[in-house]
């Protein structure tokens, strides 16, 4: 059963129906820590995100190397 | 794509019983009994007030995106380069954000839950810091930009750096301590509409409207041609449409605001206007600089607001004050939004309370980070002697390459059939976001060819 939110004492029974009638179960605030299961990532997957973190890298490294440039 | 099958996530949830009501909750319950009650209706009079409703997430974000470093760079683009190649170019990176951004609305209407905690939980903390990394420091550097254009704009009536500094502070404090999504979001819309102002300024330049058209369909011209300047250009308005903290924030808001599975078409919509009320107010800003193209004007001239100081020869006093007030207001906008996208991140990865619906007292973390960051660029603002200019010229260049990794996460997660059930991305949208990817990554690794080697780049132009 629902119950009050412990910070706050003006939350009413009707309140509550409202809230369980008009939301969703996953939009409830105390719902949303449940968990949620872990996707472990593919070969293919994996190979493009840690390209993407060296290009990344990389870019970065060009950057600061063209505002040196620029300083200078 | 069905709005019927509940995700794998629904299910787990609907199990749980016990269930700890909080204020958050009934503020937002008391938002969807109204839209429940237009939908409800028929006419065209409910038809309207249902889109009134659920409008926000999308036009707040595509003109929160129209912020001061984006303005500055439209501004820079038509003194660079007048009416032209960039006009067409512009409304194509426009098009871009929308299919970024329908992803990050159908995620957040299908999971209702943040685009970081999603990251977080689905692949991992290991991954999940990463994404975080990246938009914690584009967001910073974004945020300090914004100071520096509010600094500017305010500058060109005399305004002091520290009481520009100050003011957007104080404003951002009120927009934020009205404990309620809704109000903020009407609030922050309606603040956000004055965007539209560099249309007036533009006609205060009196276009040459076949120009306009004849670049539309042409593509041209490209004064110049392809150089290490234009490309730093063309980085930087692609920086000004697609970054980081949209996706952020957007995803944000929508679970925010509580937009449901039966919403997502109204949120496309939604984006869709958002992204052509951007566009309208980009192109004007580039047409309203375009008579400044033989003063070779640049981002260079940003620090003072010279170009509102150089258009007021062309559009008199009242057109120049009216291009500072739109840079002031495009830093004021985007200041609220960036560091509310950053506390949101924070809120879902921390698992603290995070809304706009919360009091201050329920939502210390929350609001103490908002703050935070906004007073730290603030005050980094207020530096002298700190390289302005480069600043401002890095977080767009950053904003772009840092979109590519947050872009495959987005894409993985829109495609993921335990995350979004029938929702997931349909093949045209997944072959347009990885044309989006592609056409990022190539703009980015063309910019760093282009300044490890410029003699090679020169070659490959045909100079």
């Amino acid at each position: 059963m629902p119950s009050k939110d412990k910070g706050h004492s003006a939350i009413t029974s009707a309140d509550q129906e409202l809230v369980l009638s008009s939301l969703e179960p996953e939009q409830l605030t105390g719902l949303k820590k449940h968990f949620i299961p872990r996707r472990h990532m593919k070969g293919l997957e994996k190979f493009v995100m840690w390209s993407l973190r060296i290009y990344l890298l990389f870019m970065m490294t060009v950057v600061g190397y063209q505002v040196w440039i620029a300083a200078h | 794509m069905g709005a019927g099958t509940p995700s794998r996530l629904t299910s787990q949830a609907a199990t749980q019983e016990d269930v700890v009501i909080t204020h958050e909750d009934v503020d937002r319950a008391h938002d969807r009994v109204r839209v429940s009650a237009a939908r409800a209706q028929r006419g065209a009079l409910s038809k309207f007030r249902l889109l009134w409703l659920l409008v926000g997430p999308g036009i707040l974000v595509m003109l929160g995106e129209n912020d001061g470093p984006s303005m500055i760079s439209y501004a820079a683009t038509g003194a660079r380069f007048g009416i032209g190649f960039f006009i067409p170019f512009v409304i194509l990176t426009f098009c871009m954000a929308i299919v970024v951004q329908e992803m990050t609305m159908r995620l957040g209407s299908a999971t209702h839950r943040g685009h970081a905690e999603l990251i977080f939980v689905r692949f991992g903390p290991f991954w999940g810091w990463f994404s975080m990394i990246d938009l914690g420091i584009g967001n910073f550097l974004t945020l300090i930009t914004e100071f520096i254009a509010i600094r500017a704009g305010l500058g060109f009536f005399g305004v002091p750096p520290w009481a520009a500094v100050g003011s957007a502070l104080v404003f951002l404090c009120l927009a934020v301590m009205m404990h309620r999504y809704w109000t903020w979001e009407r609030t922050l819309l309606a603040i956000a509409a004055f965007n539209l102002v560099f249309v007036l300024v533009a006609l205060f330049t009196h276009p040459n409207w076949h120009s306009v058209g004849h670049a539309l369909i042409t593509w041209k011209p490209l004064p110049g041609g392809l150089s290490q300047d234009t490309l730093i250009i063309v980085l930087a308005d692609i920086g000004a449409t697609v970054t980081p903290w949209m996706l952020f924030f957007q995803q944000s808001a929508t679970v925010d605001k509580g937009l449901t599975r039966k919403d997502i078409h109204l949120g496309r919509f939604d984006t869709a206007v958002g992204a052509a009320l951007a566009a309208i107010a980009a192109v004007a800003t580039i047409i309203a600089t375009a008579p400044l193209f033989a003063h070779h004007m640049t981002a260079e001239n940003f620090q003072g607001a010279e170009f509102a100081q150089a258009l007021q020869p062309l559009i008199g006093r009242f057109g120049a004050a009216l291009f500072a007030l739109g840079i002031v207001e495009a830093g004021m906008v985007a200041s609220v939004t960036i560091s509310i996208s950053s506390a949101y991140a924070f809120g879902e990865v921390a698992r603290r309370p995070h809304s706009l619906n919360l009091p201050v007292t329920q939502g210390k973390a929350f609001y103490s980070v908002l703050f935070l960051c906004a007073a730290t660029a603030g005050a980094i603002v207020l530096i002298p002697g700190l390289p302005l200019v480069y600043v401002v010229l890095l977080v767009n260049v950053v904003a772009v390459l840092a979109m590519p990794p947050a872009l495959v996460f987005l894409f993985m997660l829109a495609n993921d059939r335990e995350v979004m059930g029938d929702l997931v991305s349909p093949r045209w949208a997944n072959i347009l976001a990885t044309g989006v990817v592609v056409f990022l990554t190539l703009a980015g690794l063309l910019f760093g060819i282009s300044v490890i080697a410029p003699n090679a780049f020169a070659f490959l132009s045909g100079k």
